[in-house]
């Protein structure tokens, strides 16, 4: 008993002194900042029930491989540690604290998932100040109430989805408008949004229909649309949720005018998985397909990814989250700090020369896109645009 | 009525899935008393194998679908050869993980070969037109789904009653040891068991892609909801899981349509509580108490 009670002692000891030494350390130095290179993490499922947004992490190491081969950012160069946590926030929570803690990264980059970000959102900016640059969901958890070290690129749903109806009401001329949204976070506040914008404009939803995540049958659900009478129907859902209800309407003889939100903004692959169905389905979107950028990191997938099997919008979005975090650090100067760093972000200003628009951040808001257009899928799952960008205005 | 009738096509239409789903359990549960949780993972990989004939090879639906099936028949045999009969002196909870190991291992298979793309599975029939008696759509697809699983339950009842193998599974599932005794190779009951079992899984498999999409994860909702029928209707009997399925289906549309869509896939679970609790057995099997 002694003698294990003496080791303990010791061991203790020993770790106290190791640690007072890495305090020191660390007093002098950033966390993943040295002289040749900046340390970036993100996680994204690379399996799981979400591998499919997985593409955007590794679409985020294209990109820094591209900045790397063109000099770098002030001379260093980006390291990248990009993890799978299978979109479950129990494996984000340990991911945030291996990159944190072990790697000891300078700052985190997109990370698919509201749950899984929300996991890890205390843990990084309040404990760590970490910064971290577009979380990749549309959630309003990232900016409200307002965190000094996230900078959200991704538009609110709440905000894409008023701008949505907005556009079904007052453009289209529809007043029947039915919401088909999951029963969860990223459903709910798109349902908000829409909800805002009717009662601001004194009308009201003609349904509001959930679905479970896991739901493998909506033909009630169908019929539920249907029975509303809805001409628009809004699908706040899964791509297998928004292919599955436009397969089931059809069937009934229910066609409304569908228009979904930017997480089913890939008409190619929508068209092939409803076997033509989505056709005439209009969406949000908030990459800009018009930007020469867009051949550019195509051109950049062939050269460093050229096994890559999924190229769609959501690869695009990899490399739309990770273009402010590179533009921030070029700002931010030789010098870098966390605190020159978010100075940094804030000076960014209507900023368009990337994949999105408008990109504007300031010492009080840290929404930094607040703008969708509005796009069509046309034959064969062609991007047919139908709006110009639409900003978030809300009427009262 | 018009939302009556379709209420009750649309519960029949994937209550066959879920009969299919509960049959494939109910087979391999009958001859060895393991639910196969690996079952669901097993018709996905097979409609996998017919979407690749399909797609990468430019074979018809029918000879894909049948080679799938003689695919699924192997399927089943080998998994049952590889991780099952290893097993030393297995109890039913060990062979129950097992099974759970290899649903795993089916899962990440899938997500490494095809992808966690949403992949579309054509059928030579349609899910949007077909006849409408009343006003009540009845879709292609939804009269092929009746057909099939009727068809492949009879095909399954007759199977049982009245072929020698068929006696044999169940004088293995009554006492393996006297069975032993008679001269039936037990072991090798048990593997075609699994492979039934598998080829039935595939058939509801491949009913469920055209409608729900095609991706690793589309057979996770209908496992669950067969096992639940499975246990509505009796784990030991195939009319009893084929008839809790099709109920499964119906209670669950009419409560979506009528009281809550937001708890309609919570209430096949209510189900299976109440029904643990009033006849543990199910509710077309007689209760039957094993003498020690």
């Amino acid at each position: 008993m002694k003698k294990g009670s003496l080791w303990v002692v010791t061991m203790l000891c020993v770790l106290a002194v190791l640690g007072m030494a890495s305090v020191t350390v660390a007093a002098d130095k950033v966390r993943g900042v040295t002289d040749t290179e900046i340390l970036i993490g993100q996680w994204g499922p690379q399996t799981g029930p979400a591998a499919l947004w997985g593409a955007v992490g590794r679409a985020t190491g294209v990109y820094f491989q591209m900045i790397n081969d063109q000099g770098g950012i002030h001379g260093r160069k980006i390291k990248y540690f990009l993890r799978d946590d299978a979109y479950q926030p129990a494996k984000t929570k340990a991911i945030a604290k291996e990159l944190v803690e072990d790697v000891g990264v300078f700052a985190m980059v997109g990370g698919v998932g509201t749950s899984c970000g929300m996991a890890v959102r205390d843990y990084l900016t309040k404990e760590n100040n970490v910064p971290w640059v577009s979380p990749a969901s549309g959630s309003s958890h990232w900016t409200q109430p307002f965190n000094t070290f996230i900078f959200s690129t991704f538009p609110q749903y709440f905000e894409e989805s008023y701008v949505l109806t907005q556009y079904a009401v007052e453009k289209m001329g529809k007043k029947k408008i039915a919401f088909f949204y999951q029963n969860d976070d990223y459903g709910k506040e798109g349902l908000d949004g829409a909800k805002k914008y009717m009662s601001d404009a004194g009308m009201q939803l003609v349904a509001e229909v959930p679905v479970e995540v896991t739901d493998t049958d909506l033909k009630t659900h169908a019929l539920k649309l249907k029975e509303s009478g809805a001409e628009v129907v809004i699908l706040w859902v899964l791509p297998k949720h928004g292919a599955m209800i436009l397969g089931v309407s059809k069937a009934i003889g229910f066609d409304p005018q569908f228009i979904a939100a930017s997480t089913l903004s890939d008409p190619d692959l929508m068209f092939t998985v409803t076997k033509g169905l989505w056709k005439g389905v209009m969406y949000g979107n908030f990459v800009n397909m018009d930007s020469p950028l867009v051949k550019k990191y195509l051109e950049a997938q062939k050269k460093y990814a050229p096994n890559e099997k999924y190229t769609g919008l959501f690869y695009l979005a990899g490399f739309y989250f990770a273009e402010p975090l590179v533009k921030g650090l070029e700002l931010a100067g030789k010098d870098l700090t966390p605190e020159k760093f978010v100075k940094a972000m804030e000076q960014i200003k209507d900023w368009n020369d990337w994949l999105g628009y408008g990109c504007t951040f300031t010492p009080t808001d840290h929404q930094g896109v607040k703008s969708v257009y509005i796009e069509q899928c046309g034959d064969n799952g062609a991007r047919v645009k139908v709006s110009d960008w639409l900003v978030y205005k809300p009427k009262k | 009525m018009s939302l009556v009738g379709d209420l009750i096509i649309g519960g029949l239409s994937i209550g066959a899935c879920y009969a299919l789903v509960a049959l494939a359990m109910v087979i391999i549960y009958k001859t060895s008393e393991v639910p196969n949780f690996a079952q669901g993972e097993m018709a996905m990989i097979s409609t996998f194998v017919a979407y690749t004939m399909m797609e990468s090879y430019g074979l018809g639906f029918w000879t894909s679908g049948a080679l799938t099936l003689l695919f699924a028949l192997g399927l089943g045999a080998v998994l049952e050869i590889s991780f099952l009969r290893p097993a030393k002196n297995p109890t039913i909870l060990s062979l129950i993980v097992i099974t759970l190991g290899a649903e795993m291992i089916l899962y990440g298979l899938a997500g490494w070969r095809w992808g966690a793309m949403q992949l579309p599975f054509a059928v030579p029939f349609s899910e949007y037109s077909g006849i409408s008696p009343g006003g009540v759509m009845i879709t292609e697809m939804n009269m092929w789904t009746f057909a099939v699983s009727i068809v492949l339950m009879a095909f399954l009842f007759l199977f049982f009653r009245f072929t020698t193998l068929g006696t044999a599974m169940k004088a293995v599932q009554q006492n393996p040891f006297a069975a032993k005794a008679m001269g039936i190779p037990t072991r090798r009951i048990l593997t075609f068991t699994w492979a039934l079992s598998s080829v039935t899984g595939a058939v509801a498999g491949m009913l469920i892609a055209p409608v729900s999409t095609l991706d690793p994860n589309m057979m996770l909702d209908p496992m669950l909801k067969g096992f639940a029928a499975a246990v509505l209707g009796g784990m030991t009997s195939l009319p009893g899981a084929a008839i809790g399925g099709y109920l499964l289906g119906l209670i669950e549309n009419f409560f979506g349509g009528y009281v809550s869509l937001e708890f309609k896939s919570v209430v096949a679970f209510g189900v299976i509580v109440v029904i643990l609790c009033v006849r543990p057995s199910g509710l077309f099997v007689r209760h039957y108490v094993k003498k020690v």
